[in-house]
């Protein structure tokens, strides 16, 4: 088994955590709950199950248990591909929440990842949106900036804003006002596969220390082997794009705009810098120059390094903890000679920290979602049930059901929610569980202005593609994202 | 018994020509490019997840399992609860879009066929207008219709917006179709005492069939594949069809294969029964609609 040496990396990486801590917050933070500078995988087990909640009695005093009302909710769900765990704490999140109101009406509805934001777009188009809306970390601003959205800060629903990661608090500003709450929040990792890294003659249990050394190790894979090295994505108008793209472009040095600094201002587009380039070549590098990544990595996304990476045809790749909880509910599924196949592939699964940069750098996409209510006007019906929104709200980013509803792939919004028995079990039940939570304090917020989601979803993925089909080349690649973006930004149009 | 002409048993077998091989081989191509994504479909439907993202693929899967089949249609799981509501909801909608498209398109492809009228060609060409736009362009726009006719979120919806679709080539291939039945067949009836609409109801109706039947599937086909609309106007989870439905088999880091491909077997079993069981109308209606005679 693996010995990733987590701990020596945390502790080297104290000052980066400290640094990365402030990085998050361009506000100083009163008094979280929990000690973000001490943040390791041994803190995180001192803290887990060491208060109790009760979510009942602390949504009553924001709206009374007997308050009876109509709310119609869309959220990013999770479907029949999820981990089974996942799909029944979500079914049991909203049969706790009828049970606890049961005089709220409740219409949810469940949209798929690639789909929520362009469908919510169409229903504001037509003023027929939802109440409220949880959405992907990078599209709140969009929304609040468009003024489809009522200022909302955790104070509204009984939390304090110290309670949640002040980078997740970040991404729901806009002109220094709050519009929305953090429902979990999240930071990836590197896999790999221990067989294939012994077989093209890399050390299994040992991650790549850089971005150099996974373009190094990518074409010694598919040199020796024939199998892709690295699942590279470059999908467009899909969120995997920059989630795994810009932690290769901040650990060279690069970004959109500062993002990646302490106070950042976006006002300066750094695109094309020459450390950004840096990044875009070495993907480059992998793609072109050495054909060590999937041939499909132009349409790929997550989805699909998943099937690959499961049959032996990929060496690494960046994703979720919840890979794993897949690949658990897959081996359950199984029977006979497959079944031992899917434990031959659990066995050679290992986690690490994403690379650094040449100079160590160390970054990591501050994922995860926030909770909003839409202005009455916007919505179907031209009503808002405040009360019932509140209620909705308070209960999904309580510190039980922020975990519990972050369970296999996330990680809780609320700070608390690492203080729960549910912490401490899923700590004892999710294996590498402690990689993603190290990760945490490199994680890096999309810049909270509201081109983001054009930038992050259309810009960077034409930047990605221009240069791999050999349309452009690195250099023009660059120059003209960072073009494109000057148009957005002056309120022009793709 | 009669005995066989000599003539015919001595005849020489005609040679197969180099073209006609060409021909067949061709179909061959063309069969096995489109029965083999069907095949595999089905094949990918009883493997289990682990099995579909084997590589190299497993070409019969080596433990075969029913269980995306029994999941789907099991009411008392989530999962099929949802998939046996989509299906029934895109039937609901596919019917109605049907007997609508059908009880629209017949009288008016009669009138374009044989009464002359003002407008008359004008008007015939108008309802190809829409067509020639992409379908895509009127998204927005029939949104916010549907939202002040205050049909978003219901079937009503999607039957309205299917017919906006289906109307004009339904009313086209018909048109064809009435063209070619001789006018004296109504005359003769008329004689014998019959009204225009019986004549219509008894004589045309009748001959009509194959057309009518290949409008029906026209619409019911489209109304059953159909994506985009289904998507931007429905928003409530009981309301969705099967097209929206089957995309929960994808989430954001994973996909469960097998249950997408049963799920997709299943949805395309009731079109290919209906057009097996009326593909010689279907052939027939175009062909005939098709030429002037």
């Amino acid at each position: 088994m693996t010995s990733f040496g987590f701990n020596r990396a945390i502790r080297r990486g104290v000052s980066t955590a400290a640094a990365a801590a402030m990085l998050m917050s361009s506000t100083a933070f009163a008094a979280p709950p929990v000690d973000l500078s001490k943040w390791s995988p041994e803190y995180v087990r001192s803290i887990a199950g060491t208060k109790d909640f009760d979510t009942a009695a602390d949504c009553g005093k924001v709206t009374p248990l007997d308050y009876k009302g109509r709310l119609t909710f869309w959220y990013q769900g999770v479907f029949e591909g999820d981990p089974d765990l996942l799909r029944q704490y979500y079914k049991d999140f909203f049969a706790a929440f009828r049970k606890t109101y049961p005089n709220i009406d409740l219409q949810e509805q469940a949209l798929t990842y690639n789909d929520l934001l362009d469908k919510f777009r169409t229903a504001l188009l037509g003023n027929a949106g939802p109440m409220v809306v949880r959405l992907q970390i990078l599209g709140g601003v969009e929304f609040a900036a468009k003024g489809y959205l009522q200022e909302l800060k955790p104070e509204d629903v009984g939390y304090s804003t110290e309670d949640f990661w002040p980078g997740a608090m970040k991404s729901n500003m806009w002109k220094g006002k709050t519009y929305g709450v953090p429902t979990n929040n999240e930071t990836m990792a590197l896999i790999w596969n221990a067989d294939v890294f012994k077989r093209a003659g890399l050390d299994p249990d040992k991650a790549p220390a850089t971005w150099d050394d996974v373009v190094k190790y990518s074409k010694q894979i598919h040199d020796k082997l024939g199998i892709a090295g690295y699942g590279l994505v470059a999908r467009k108008n899909a969120g995997n794009t920059p989630y795994r793209f810009l932690p290769q472009l901040w650990a060279y040095g690069g970004g959109v705009f500062d993002e990646a600094s302490p106070n950042p201002n976006y006002s300066k587009i750094q695109l094309n810098s020459p450390a950004s380039k840096k990044a875009l070549q070495a993907s480059y590098d992998m793609y072109v120059r050495d054909k060590s990544v999937p041939v499909s990595a132009l349409t790929n996304q997550q989805a699909d390094n998943q099937p690959l990476f499961l049959a032996g045809q990929l060496g690494m790749m960046i994703s979720h903890p919840s890979d794993y909880d897949v690949m658990q509910d897959l081996k359950k599924k199984a029977t006979g000679s497959d079944l031992q196949k899917a434990e031959t592939v659990i066995e050679n699964m290992r986690y690490g920290l994403i690379p650094t940069g040449p100079d160590g750098k160390r970054a990591v996409v501050f994922g995860g979602s926030n909770m909003h209510i839409l202005k009455p006007e916007y919505v179907d019906g031209g009503k808002v049930d405040q009360a019932a929104a509140k209620a909705l709200i308070c209960f999904w980013t309580s510190p039980e059901w922020s975990l519990k509803m972050a369970y296999a792939g996330s990680n809780p919004g609320n700070l608390n929610g690492f203080k729960t028995k549910w912490m401490k079990e899923r700590l004892d039940k999710i294996k590498f569980l402690d990689v993603t939570t190290s990760m945490l304090p490199y994680g890096i917020p999309f810049p909270t202005i509201p081109e983001t989601p054009e930038i992050m979803n259309i810009v960077v993925p034409d930047m990605l593609q221009n240069a791999l089909t050999g349309s452009m080349t690195v250099d023009q690649a660059a120059e003209d994202a960072t073009k494109k973006i000057q148009n957005i930004m002056s309120g022009g149009k793709l | 018994m009669t005995s066989m002409p000599s003539n015919v048993a001595t005849r020489p077998r005609k040679s197969i020509d180099g073209w006609r091989w060409v021909g067949r081989l061709f179909l061959a191509l063309m069969l096995f490019y489109t029965a083999v994504p069907m095949i595999w479909m089905l094949i990918t439907s009883i493997k289990s997840g682990f099995a579909a993202m084997q590589f190299p693929p497993q070409w019969w899967p080596n433990e075969p399992t029913l269980a995306s089949y029994y999941k789907l249609l099991d009411p008392t799981s989530s999962v099929g609860n949802d998939f046996l509501r989509f299906f029934w909801n895109s039937l609901f909608v596919s019917v109605s879009t049907t007997i609508l498209a059908v009880i629209v398109a017949v009288p008016a492809a009669y009138a374009f066929s044989r009464f002359d009228f003002p407008g008359r060609k004008f008007l015939f060409f108008t309802v190809l207008l829409r067509n020639m736009f992409p379908a895509v362009i009127f998204l927005v726009p029939l949104f916010i219709l549907m939202r002040l006719l205050g049909l978003v979120n219901t079937h009503g919806s999607l039957v309205l917006t299917y017919l906006t679709f289906g109307l004009p080539l339904a009313i086209w291939l018909l048109k064809g179709f009435y063209d070619n039945i001789p006018h004296q067949l109504e005359q003769a009836a008329r004689i014998d005492g019959a009204s225009r609409f019986q004549a219509f109801i008894l004589i045309v109706m009748p001959l009509s069939a194959p057309g009518i039947i290949a409008t029906a599937i026209y619409s019911f086909i489209g109304a059953w594949n159909e994506y985009i609309f289904a998507y931007t106007f429905l928003n409530k989870n009981d309301q969705l069809t099967l097209p929206i439905g089957i995309q929960r088999f994808f989430s954001e880091n994973t996909t469960d294969f097998p249950g997408l491909m049963a799920a997709s077997f299943m949805m395309s079993v009731p079109v290919v029964v209906l057009f097996l069981l009326l593909q010689r109308y279907f052939v027939r209606a175009l062909t005939e609609g098709a030429v002037k005679h």
